[in-house]
């Protein structure tokens, strides 16, 4: 790991938790254009010696009662910021869960830089975390505005008549699906959307609605020149 | 099981060997059924199902065999209904040799059923059908490597060109042996299966097939279980099944399809060649339009009018006039009263044959001078519409519709089949999934499809009246019907069914595909309809005789006179429309034709009469599918809602003045 990776790496101890936490919950705060009260931090997190050692070591600076970040701080609050709103995401869109925050508050402290950009990629960039919120962008984002597509898709999300190669299916159906041969690694092509989704695998034309559609996550076929 | 089946059951007795013709849905099954048996299969062959089970005698060579026809299935795990049927089929039948027809143009689906039938313990004959749409995408198989692949008899047919039938008569007598697969899935599955094996009883088939449904989770089996084993066999057989879940840590159905899917893969791979893709361009693209949320308006449109010149002009026009009019009204009707009138000394017995409601002149002459004709063009023409590949598509096109009633798209075909026959269509609800949609579907079909026989006569008068009485009627029955749907959905717990429907590519129709599939149809309307209609003729001539009919006559006049504000002599045509649709109909036509009806009273009755209770031969098939208790709930929500709704155009025509 570089340098660089090694300091964004997720710290793993208690204090290094509280910190992630702290920070984290300043970053929202501020994202609100609220002024962080340093009466209001602690009471938040009810512990305000620990919130005087992230003075003493130099991730946040107290004015006039106000908690402001300093430059270190601001950066790994935005990178923790940025992880939980990932881990959201994964949890809500692929993994359908619907009761995750638990999960995703742990999963923050335990992902390493590769992985959240794995993460980041695989669901396309995305903007805004599940509750509405913005993700921090990452370096992978940068690269996005000039590649075109994320690579794991829905068929919600599919071109029309493009070839592409099914990732994972989940939802109601799949047995059914995988009787007529649409599982994991079958090539599959989208041939409409409205007014139902119809699909072609092999010599199958299947005809499915938007429920089932929606969980049945595509990836480009990168070679094919005019198949 | 059916009288049918018990009488089959019997010939086994005698030593014949039972043949079971398994395969995907439209792959051609019930045609290759069809050759083998000359008989015709029953009814319904909806890309999905064949809903009945059919069972036929083959005479090959001297030897004879009883052949089963089963529900298409895409797995023999059971996934729906249909397939959970034929499975059983196998369990409790078992068949001497399974003749499984293919899709050679989708051997990989095929053979996961192959792989099922060889675990399962049977014989096998691989019959590869549709060979000739196969070669025109550019798919050639090599059979002899997959004979020896397989282990089994593999043949080729095109069934409507009769190819291949013959070397599949060979197959058959010939000795078949159970193909020779032996698949691994994994060492956990592995080790479970054999211990719920040792566990279960000896049976037809493999216990091991049994016991890799019962970790797949298969629910159907329990109550053939408890049937057999005591509880403690049972407990273990479900504790073992749970660890195997937990341990595989994925759905072990999903694990075992895939494996199956990975060997047909295989098998698949070795044999088949595509030389890229060859099928004309413009059936592809008619079969992009069709299916298209805007080009597909205009071809159901078309598709419709079709059907309107066929079965409208041309059946219920052209050719009752021939057969009522000219055979019957001139030459059979008067014939047969001369004749009964000089040897039967009897007047009851006359009038029973030959009077007002006489069997031959009412029933007779109306079930096959009517009826018969319209109906026969109209399974001719739904047939079409089958074979041709269009009916998914068309289901497609309406699903959106559909929806608003609370049913799914695959609904389109009952509906549109009560366009023709309301009894066949209340039976072809099987195929929908779900009893909810099933019962919304049904009802719907009783208060506002109106049958091809009536809506012949009633087509014909509205076309005497005005553009606008039609619009009139047309708009009322679809507001009845999507309103009544969507309430229906709302009042009945429960989802709608699940809308998955497979889409076979368009083809050109197939005459013979057509001739054995409408002859099939109509034979089933000439042995359960018409002896319905028969019987209710009969009812009416005891009622007439009895003077009863007067006195129901006198009961419901008030209603009809007051709410609906036509003359009493209408009520008749109300009374004997639910012995007889058509008559319902037909009688308000007579009384049009002698001025006996304005324009406006013309309209209301028609609406009225559309919406109307179903005929008796759809009401005693209601109660079979349904239940009494629904039929009669049925019957008491449809009479009211009719009259009321007739009261309340009634009104508006009058209130607002509007002249049709």
């Amino acid at each position: 790991m570089s340098d660089e990776l090694k300091k964004r790496a997720a710290p793993e101890t208690e204090k290094a938790q509280f910190e992630d936490e702290a920070l984290e919950a300043i970053w929202e705060i501020a994202e609100q254009k609220k002024e962080v009260t340093f009466a209001e931090l602690n009471d938040d997190l009810n512990d305000e010696q620990g919130v005087l050692n992230m003075v003493a070591d130099g991730l946040i600076n107290v004015k006039d009662g106000a908690v402001e970040f300093t430059d270190e701080g601001k950066r790994r609050a935005r990178d923790i910021t940025r992880r939980h709103r990932l881990a959201e995401r994964l949890f809500a869109d692929v993994l359908a869960l619907t009761d995750y925050e638990r999960d995703a508050c742990r999963l923050e402290h335990a992902i390493s830089p590769e992985v959240e950009e794995a993460i980041c990629t695989l669901l396309g960039h995305p903007p805004t975390c599940p509750h509405g919120r913005p993700i921090p962008r990452g370096q992978c984002c940068k690269l996005y505005v000039k590649k075109v597509t994320p690579l794991v898709v829905s068929m919600m999300e599919a071109e029309v008549g493009a070839p592409y190669r099914v990732v994972f299916l989940r939802g109601p159906m799949i047995d059914r699906l995988a009787s007529i041969g649409l599982v994991a690694g079958s090539d599959i092509k989208l041939q409409q959307k409205r007014p139902s989704f119809v699909l072609t695998i092999d010599e199958t034309t299947i005809a499915i609605e938007e429920d089932v559609a929606k969980g049945i996550f595509v990836k480009k076929h990168e070679t094919e020149n005019g198949k | 099981m059916g009288p049918a089946a018990k009488e089959k059951r019997k010939e086994e007795a005698k030593g014949l060997k039972r043949v079971a013709l398994i395969g995907n849905p439209n792959v051609g099954k019930s045609v290759i059924f069809g050759l083998l048996t000359g008989k015709y299969a029953t009814v319904s062959n909806y890309p999905g199902t064949t809903v009945e089970v059919s069972f036929g005698n083959i005479n090959l060579n001297g030897t004879r065999f009883v052949l089963v026809d089963t529900p298409g299935v895409n797995n023999l795990l059971p996934m729906s209904e249909d397939e959970r049927v034929t499975r059983d089929i196998l369990l409790s039948e078992r068949p001497a040799l399974v003749v499984q027809v293919g899709d050679a143009k989708n051997l990989k689906r095929t053979l996961v059923i192959t792989i099922q039938l060889a675990e399962m313990g049977l014989p096998v004959v691989l019959d590869l059908n549709m060979e000739d749409e196969a070669r025109d995408r550019g798919i050639t198989i090599d059979k002899e490597a997959l004979k020896r692949l397989l282990g089994a008899d593999v043949v080729g047919t095109v069934a409507p060109e009769k190819k291949g039938v013959k070397e599949l008569k060979n197959a058959i007598l010939e000795d078949s042996k159970v193909p020779g697969f032996v698949i691994d899935y994994g060492p956990v599955m592995e080790e479970y299966a054999e211990k719920i094996t040792a566990l279960l009883p000896k049976t037809n088939i493999s216990r091991r097939s049994l016991a890799l449904m019962i970790l797949a989770g298969d629910e159907s089996l329990a109550g053939w279980l408890k049937s057999r084993l005591d509880g403690e066999k049972l407990e273990a057989i479900e504790s073992f099944r749970e660890e195997c879940a937990l341990k595989m840590g994925r759905p072990v159905g999903l694990h075992i399809n895939e494996i199956r899917l990975k060997k047909a893969s295989e098998i698949t791979e070795s044999v088949v060649k595509k030389t890229g893709e060859k099928e004309h361009r413009f059936i592809q693209l008619v079969s992009k339009i069709s299916m298209h949320p805007l080009w597909g308006l205009p071809v159901l449109l078309l598709v419709l009018y079709g059907i309107y010149e066929f079965v409208g002009v041309f059946g219920a026009g052209t050719l009752v006039g021939l057969v009522e009019e000219k055979l019957f009204g001139e030459y059979l009707n008067p014939m047969f009263t001369k004749v009964i009138d000089l040897l039967v000394p009897v007047p009851l017995i006359r009038d029973l044959i030959v009077g007002e409601y006489g069997l031959v002149t009412m029933a007779l002459t109306y079930a096959i001078g009517i009826i018969l004709p319209i109906t026969t063009t109209f399974f001719i023409a739904f047939a079409i519409l089958e074979d041709s590949g269009y009916l998914p598509r068309l289901a497609i096109m309406s699903n959106r519709l559909f929806n608003i009633m609370g049913l799914s798209g695959k609904a389109v075909l009952p509906m549109v089949l009560g366009l023709g026959c309301g009894t066949m269509a209340v039976m072809t609800t099987r195929i929908l999934e779900g009893k909810r949609d099933r019962l919304i579907a049904t009802f719907l079909l009783a208060l506002a499809i109106p049958c091809s026989a009536q809506l012949g006569v009633i087509l014909g008068m509205l076309s005497s009246l005005s553009a606008l009485a039609m619009a009139i009627w047309a708009t009322c029955v679809m507001v009845v019907l999507l309103f009544s749907g969507w309430l229906a959905a709302r009042i009945l717990p429960g989802e709608r069914g699940e809308f998955f429907l497979e889409i076979p590519p368009l083809r050109k129709p197939a005459l013979a595909n057509v001739a054995v599939k409408t002859a099939g149809r109509v034979t089933w309307y000439l042995k359960e309809a018409v002896p319905l209609f028969i019987l209710g003729t009969f009812i009416l001539f005891v009622l007439d005789k009895l003077a009863l009919l007067k006195v129901i006559h006198k009961i419901a006049s008030p209603v009809i006179v007051g709410l609906l504000a036509l003359p009493e002599k209408a009520t008749e045509a109300f009374i004997i429309g639910f012995l007889r649709r058509d008559y319902g109909a037909a009688g308000l036509f007579a009384m049009f034709q002698d001025g006996l009806l304005t324009p406006t009273q013309a309209l209301v009755s028609l609406v009225t009469i559309t919406l109307f209770i179903p005929c008796l031969a759809s009401f005693f098939m209601i109660i079979k599918e349904r239940g009494m208790k629904m039929a009669l709930s049925m019957l008491a929500i449809i009479t009211p809602v009719a009259i009321a709704f007739g009261a309340l155009l009634n009104l508006a025509l009058r209130s607002l003045n509007i002249a049709v």
